[in-house]
């Protein structure tokens, strides 16, 4: 699903973020990236959405070398990924219900059709009843799962987070993650990144550690 | 990336359909965002309408100024109409050879109408325009020459001119006189005119662009954080660009209307002055009226200058935001 050969990314010509990365990750795998704040975590996953470009090596996507897609395809590439974001990215001023619905509505989604799916979506993550709140009336647990149900509202292939659970207290962060683990069950590639080291080795999956910008450790699962 | 690459080939009809649907999710798209964009306008109804009377007075001086210019033209291809050559006949002419000389230059070429003006009537019509019947009353004899009023078939300067001097070398004729000199003038102070409003235009219509632009510009700033998180998951930049498209052309469209307002209460306002100086000079004068293609024009104008001042504000921001 996700191939990096060589993967390198500095940033202004000096500051190496990311090097020599060599990994794969295969399709409907679950896998979680670690290592300290710094080490390069959330470049790897912006390399992936194609926020930004290695400097050196390929990452192929699906099969496709996403640094050669032409700046009108990457929207389109976009939606073909589910992102989960530390600090949810929810929209303030629109409901839960339009916040999920924001990916379909890009889309073109037929409006019943989306409603229909944004249902489906909040209902996975226990969330259903609050649809028509505001983001800002929601713990952060909740916008965190609202934030889920807006990445998975489009049955993506792929799924990244980024510490989805930076903020929560264990019991939710097991909730969180217990929510991704259902999604890889139906199929659905997932790669976290997290520090969460305990919560992580308990979860038994594929682990990546990352140190520096360098892959220091590929731990398969338990 | 596809989900299902061992998924069987798509038939035709299939095909129709999604893109079929895509076209009304698009049709959609506009759809809500005129409407949002046009709502976000009536909830700050104070700021709107200050944008709109920036653009509607960006807009006024220059037409204007386009349609003073217009009726300067209408004038000018009147005189133009009636530019005539008049032919002083030598004074020894006698009335009979008057009338003969006339015959000759209406059968010429280029020439199309003729009118004789005898001394007597010449003197006649001096002493009307002058209202000195009395001096000239006692004069013993008529200083007055005949002359022949000749209107050219072609009203062209450069053919009246020649056909002038044409006209001087016909026996009994002692002088042409050709009233050409001011019409050039007139021309001249017209086509000055016309730089002057077009000069005007281009630099207002910028000024337009940079009302709406800067407009929009603190808009897309309001929506950053929005912008942002769209483009993340999946929006292009068309998605992107449309409400604030919108807005700008609803700007533009509330300008130009203003603009349109304005205009037509100014020619109310200047139109009776207007008649009475015209009056005074013994013509009929009326300013010129916008009418439906110049409203329209206008009016397309301005929305067409609100929607490009938008796409650029909100293109110089997506091109910020670009990856690295």
């Amino acid at each position: 699903m996700i191939v990096f050969e060589h993967v390198g990314k500095r940033y202004g010509g000096r500051f190496e973020a990311l090097a020599n990365l060599d990994f794969r990750v295969r399709r409907g795998e679950m896998v979680f990236l670690t290592g300290h704040s710094g080490a390069g975590k959330s470049s790897l996953l912006r390399l992936i959405m194609r926020l930004e470009r290695p400097s050196r090596g390929r990452i192929l996507v699906a099969g496709h070398d996403i640094g050669r897609l032409h700046p009108s395809q990457v929207p389109f590439y976009r939606r073909q990924i589910g992102v989960v974001f530390q600090d949810h990215q929810l929209l303030h001023d629109r409901s839960i219900f339009h916040n999920v619905a924001l990916p379909l509505e890009i889309q073109g989604v037929e409006p019943r059709e989306a409603a229909r799916r944004v249902r489906a979506a909040l209902d996975k993550v226990g969330l259903l009843y609050r649809e028509k709140a505001l983001p800002i009336e929601l713990s952060g647990g909740e916008q965190q799962r609202v934030g889920i149900a807006r990445a998975v509202v489009n049955k993506p292939a792929l799924l990244l987070a980024d510490e989805p659970t930076g903020n929560l207290d264990p019991q939710l962060s097991a909730d969180i993650m217990g929510l991704f683990e259902d999604f890889n069950r139906i199929g659905t590639t997932v790669m976290i990144a997290s520090h969460d080291l305990a919560l992580i080795a308990r979860l038994r999956h594929r682990i990546l550690r990352l140190r520096d910008g360098r892959l220091v450790a590929d731990q398969e699962a338990a | 990336m596809s989900r299902r690459p061992e998924a069987p080939p798509r038939g035709a009809r299939t095909h129709r359909t999604r893109s079929s649907s895509r076209f009304r999710g698009w049709l959609r798209h506009h759809r809500a965002m005129a409407l949002d964009s046009s709502w976000r306008l009536l909830r700050a109804p104070f700021d709107s309408l200050v944008t709109m009377l920036a653009i509607a007075i960006a807009l006024v001086l220059p037409a204007a100024l386009w349609l003073t210019l217009d009726s300067a033209r209408l004038l000018d291809s009147e005189l133009t109409e009636s530019a005539t050559l008049t032919v002083y006949l030598e004074h020894r002419v006698d009335e009979a050879q008057a009338a003969r000389i006339e015959e000759a230059l209406a059968a010429r070429e280029g020439v199309a109408r003729t009118r004789l003006i005898t001394a007597a009537e010449g003197m006649a019509e001096f002493q009307h325009s002058l209202g000195l019947a009395d001096a000239l009353g006692r004069l013993e004899e008529n200083p007055l020459p005949a002359s022949v009023v000749v209107s050219p078939a072609d009203p062209a300067p450069a053919a009246v001119r020649a056909l002038a001097a044409e006209l001087e070398s016909v026996t009994g004729v002692d002088e042409v006189r050709l009233d050409l000199a001011w019409i050039e003038r007139l021309r001249h102070l017209a086509e000055l005119g016309r730089r002057v409003a077009l000069a005007l235009g281009v630099l207002f219509g910028g000024g337009v662009l940079l009302v709406v632009g800067n407009t929009i510009r603190l808009a897309v700033e309001n929506r950053r954080r929005e912008i942002e998180v769209v483009t993340l998951i999946g929006a292009t930049h068309a998605f992107v660009r449309r409400p604030f498209l919108y807005s700008g052309a609803w700007y533009g469209l509330g300008g130009g209307l203003m603009a349109w307002g304005l205009l037509t209460l100014g020619s109310e306002w200047l139109a009776a002055p207007v008649a009475a100086l015209a009056a005074s000079y013994g013509a009929s004068f009326s300013l010129p009226q916008l009418g439906a293609v110049g409203s329209v024009t206008l009016v397309g104008c301005s929305i067409l200058l609100g929607w490009l001042g938008a796409w650029i504000a909100v293109s110089r921001h997506l091109a910020q935001v670009k990856p690295r």
